[in-house]
């Protein structure tokens, strides 16, 4: 194990922190912490950063206590949200800061070894540039690059790409990614964004008020979240009781077929391009519904629909639906 | 991305840092002790010991507790000049405030470059010597003077109390009206609107938001020129002519009785108004900060705010005849250093200035190592103390900080007289040297690099030090890689403050000066006491020229590192 956090605890008042958190992390994983703000993941990144002390628990990195090192001497590097870049520096001062003082080569070398980290992302010819005139994007890569400088074991990436605009995001995600494949760089993200979290991740750690609710792969945690809290969080989600069970349905997992005697009638349809979202209705049921294609065309507010569930437990009809409780 | 050959060093053993994880005390860590050590050691013996020296003479006769000290103030005598600082200094106080509030309010109104404008006269006239506007007001309106003499022919006698009243108000008004304006401007604009949009008339809104948004401002101004006036004792020496206040008295006191005990009970007196001033400071401060949550982005631009006409012009008036008097007052000033008045009649001379270059150049040349000195001394302990207060938190801070404040607070009568009792004997024997002078300045102003540095630390991302400290920087190498360059306009922003003030000071060094190691402020006000006029204008001139050039440096300076001129 590169990473292991045992029982950490951090309080900061009865609502806020982290608590009896457990996770261990393999070399070269990608691990997602994710969560609404307030929910402890950004508390989680700063402890393994050593910038707060647990009042509880350890953290090893193989095998070695450093629960109580100061963030100068653990071998992990952090990508700040909003970057924190040294305004006062240029591009390759900032990147080769760390080069200095952590890895304590002199100036000339420490220079020379940053030129190579701002090609690894692309910035040769912004060496010299203020980092206040960059773009947000550059900015990212310069706080990549100065990170990544110090041959951390592990790299903490704070909402990295929150600042972004929606574009530049995913396409800044994508070079992450195959740059964390090639470099094989052991990596902890903590975002909010549930797209991110399920291209990015191998493993993702969902969070609420402190508590790890669920860790498991992207796929796990979609189609078997463990509560309604990561159902809801992750995607949309029908929550339906059967015989004494309550079960989620996602809903492009929801087949509708025109019925002018179907039990549920369209209410509502929002056009998403890719796909169409649907709220239908019964009695005392609501379910959301998304189809996929050109299909689309043939549904109208008001029309009246039967519903077919594909879901791992077995084939369910109208009939098969006794309660729904809410709508997440 | 592609992946260089070279990158497999990403996958190297991990970098431990070994020497350093074993021992607590570091070098660095050992630094960082000992500069914070140095800070909170010397702002006890240098602030807290002195205050408390003096408050333990006015307690002590004769190595025995004795209250006596204060029982003798209230002697008639005493009453008689308690009862005269109260007047005066009431009187300038009121008057200064009022004057200053209108010329604030003035500036406040005006377009947004007249505004900037007036606002940086106000802040050049703030650099004057003391005593220059008695020196003005004694060459110009006095028995001999240029304007009731020379020209109208006239012998008036402009000592006493109303001299003394003219002075203080004038004198104080810049200071007051900045502090105002920076009131002001705090106020959210979007206020100013919103009584507009509900029915209220430009004169309701100033008399219902402006100015009860400002109240604690006045009252802190109204209590912080009060404290000023009661410390004042060159004032009241140079033109109080037969009119003697405490000030005046603690001062001689000092000097001719060289009764200490007494000089001490005496300016233990001026302390209340001082706290009082201090409190409304605070609230003021503190209701701003409560206030600074919304967005201010509204300026005054395209703000359509008219006063009725008679306001405008009023105000008008009041602004225009201070910047007219303060013309005057430096005209005047530069006037008296080149010419000597014979008979009534004007002549061109080199006497003075040929006098000033035989005796006077190594004053002027301690006063400004002096300044400079202390300007830097002040800015990084006050930055190093903000930065131990906020940034590291670390415990017992804050009343170390509120110690700092406190030699801002108090008349320099008291801060001088402190050095004097506190460190005439071994081991702190410092009497006479240029050590003590710098020291006394030096702690005198750690308040303002202190207060611009929280300021300056409020607006800086806490992420930069941890991202330092992340990249493996220790908290020293944070200090001088990060912080101080990060903070180099405030540094500069503090030093000319304390330059300034060093350069001109009196009121705290005069007690500590001997032929030794005096400096140009002090000489300058003995030749004004003795007479010598034109030789005392040739040093305030230089003094003058010396402090704007400097400030002007610096402010050009912030300019180009794209800092604000001046923090408000």
């Amino acid at each position: 194990m590169l990473l292991e956090l045992k029982g950490i605890t951090k309080l900061f008042d009865k609502d806020n922190g982290v608590r009896d958190f457990n996770l261990t992390v393999s070399e070269g994983e990608f691990i997602t912490l994710l969560g609404p703000s307030g929910c402890g993941k950004t508390t989680t990144l700063n402890l393994i950063g050593g910038f707060l002390q647990p009042d509880r628990g350890e953290i090893r990195i193989k095998g070695r206590d450093i629960t109580h090192l100061p963030p100068e001497k653990r071998p992990v590097s952090t990508v700040f949200q909003s970057y924190a870049l040294f305004p006062h520096l240029n591009v390759l001062e900032n990147v080769a800061y760390g080069i200095r003082f952590y890895r304590k080569e002199k100036k000339k070398q420490a220079l020379s070894l940053a030129r190579e980290y701002i090609n690894i992302v692309r910035l040769e010819g912004y060496e010299k540039s203020k980092v206040g005139n960059l773009s947000g994007g550059q900015q990212q890569r310069v706080a990549l690059a100065r990170a990544m400088a110090t041959n951390p074991r592990i790299l903490l990436l704070d909402e990295p790409l929150s600042n972004l605009d929606a574009s530049l995001r995913h396409s800044l995600r994508e070079e992450l990614k195959s740059l964390q494949r090639q470099l094989g760089i052991t990596m902890i993200f903590v975002t909010h964004d549930q797209s991110e979290a399920l291209s990015l991740s191998d493993r993702i750690v969902v969070m609420d008020k402190g508590y790890a609710i669920q860790i498991g792969t992207p796929r796990e945690i979609y189609f078997y979240p463990i509560s309604d809290y990561v159902a809801g969080f992750i995607g949309k989600s029908n929550i339906l009781t059967r015989v004494g069970e309550t079960i989620m349905v996602r809903p492009e997992d929801i087949k509708m077929a025109k019925n002018a005697q179907g039990d549920y009638t369209i209410s509502s349809i929002v056009f998403m391009g890719q796909h169409t979202e649907y709220i239908i209705s019964a009695e005392n049921t609501t379910l959301e519904v998304v189809v996929v294609g050109k299909e689309n065309n043939n549904f109208m507010q008001g029309d009246r629909v039967n519903v077919t569930i594909s879901h791992q437990l077995g084939q369910m009809g109208n009939e098969d639906i006794s309660l729904v409780p809410e709508l997440k | 991305m592609q992946c260089p050959g070279n990158m497999t060093l990403l996958k190297n053993k991990i970098i431990w840092k070994g020497r350093g994880n074993k021992s607590p005390l570091s070098f660095d860590v050992l630094i960082d002790r000992i500069m914070l050590f140095l800070v909170v050691g010397s702002l006890l013996l240098f602030i807290l010991y002195p205050i408390f020296m003096v408050i333990s003479t006015s307690v002590y006769r004769h190595g025995v507790f004795s209250l006596d000290n204060y029982r003798d103030l209230l002697s008639p005598g005493n009453l008689k000049l308690i009862k005269n600082s109260l007047f005066v200094s009431t009187l300038s106080s009121v008057l200064g405030t009022f004057l200053a509030l209108c010329i604030a309010l003035y500036t406040f109104l005006q377009k947004e470059r007249i505004g900037a404008l007036i606002y940086r006269l106000l802040m050049t006239t703030l650099i004057s010597p003391p005593f220059v506007s008695a020196l003005a007001l004694i060459m110009l309106f006095g028995r001999r003077g240029l304007i009731t003499y020379n020209l109208l022919g006239l012998s008036v006698n402009p000592y006493g109390w109303q001299g003394i009243v003219l002075l203080q108000t004038l004198g104080l008004i810049s200071l007051a009206a900045i502090m105002l304006i920076s009131a002001l401007n705090a106020i959210d604009k979007r206020l100013l609107l919103a009584s507009r949009d509900l029915g209220a008339s430009a004169l309701q809104t100033l008399h219902r938001v402006i100015l009860p948004s400002i109240y604690p401002a006045i009252l802190s101004v109204l209590f912080l020129l009060f404290t000023i006036n009661m410390a004042d004792f060159g004032t009241p020496i140079i033109i109080g002519g037969k009119f003697k206040v405490l000030a005046t008295e603690a001062y001689m006191t000092i000097f001719s009785a060289a009764d200490l005990g007494k000089a001490a009970a005496m300016s233990v007196l001026l302390i209340p108004p001082a706290i009082i001033a201090f409190y409304f400071y605070r609230k003021n401060l503190e209701k701003n900060n409560s206030l600074a949550d919304g967005v201010k982005a509204l300026g005054g631009e395209g703000l359509d705010f008219r006063l009725p006409l008679f306001i405008r012009i009023a105000l008008g008036t009041i602004t225009g005849l201070f910047f007219f008097l303060m013309l005057l007052k430096y005209g005047n000033i530069f006037l008296s250093a080149v010419t000597i008045n014979v008979s009534g009649k004007l002549t061109f001379t080199w006497k003075h200035i040929e006098a000033f270059q035989f005796a006077y150049l190594p004053a002027v040349y301690r006063s400004l190592s002096m300044a400079v000195i202390a300007g830097i001394l002040a800015s990084v302990i006050g930055i190093l103390l903000s930065y131990y207060t906020h940034r590291r938190q670390l415990p017992l801070m804050k009343p170390i900080e509120f110690i700092a404040s406190l030699p801002y607070i108090i008349p320099g009568i008291f801060f001088g007289l402190g050095y004097i009792v506190g460190f005439n004997n071994h081991p702190l024997l410092l009497t006479g040297t240029t050590a003590i002078l710098v020291l006394n300045c030096t702690f005198r102003h750690i308040s303002v690099g202190n207060k611009a540095a929280n300021a300056a630390f409020e607006n800086l991302d806490r992420r930069l030090e941890m991202a330092a400290r992340d990249l493996g920087a220790s908290p020293v190498r944070i200090l001088t890689t990060v912080i101080f360059p990060l903070l180099k306009s405030t540094f500069l922003l503090s030093f000319i403050n304390t330059f300034t003030a060093c350069m001109t000071t009196v009121g705290a060094i005069i007690f500590l000066v001997s032929p030794r190691n005096v400096v140009a402020s002090v000489l300058m006000f003995k030749d004004i006491t003795n007479g010598h006029y034109g030789l005392g204008a040739v040093v305030a001139s230089v003094l003058i020229i010396v402090t704007v050039a400097v400030n002007l440096a610096a402010i050009k300076y912030l300019g180009r590192e794209g800092g604000k001129p001046y923090v408000a």
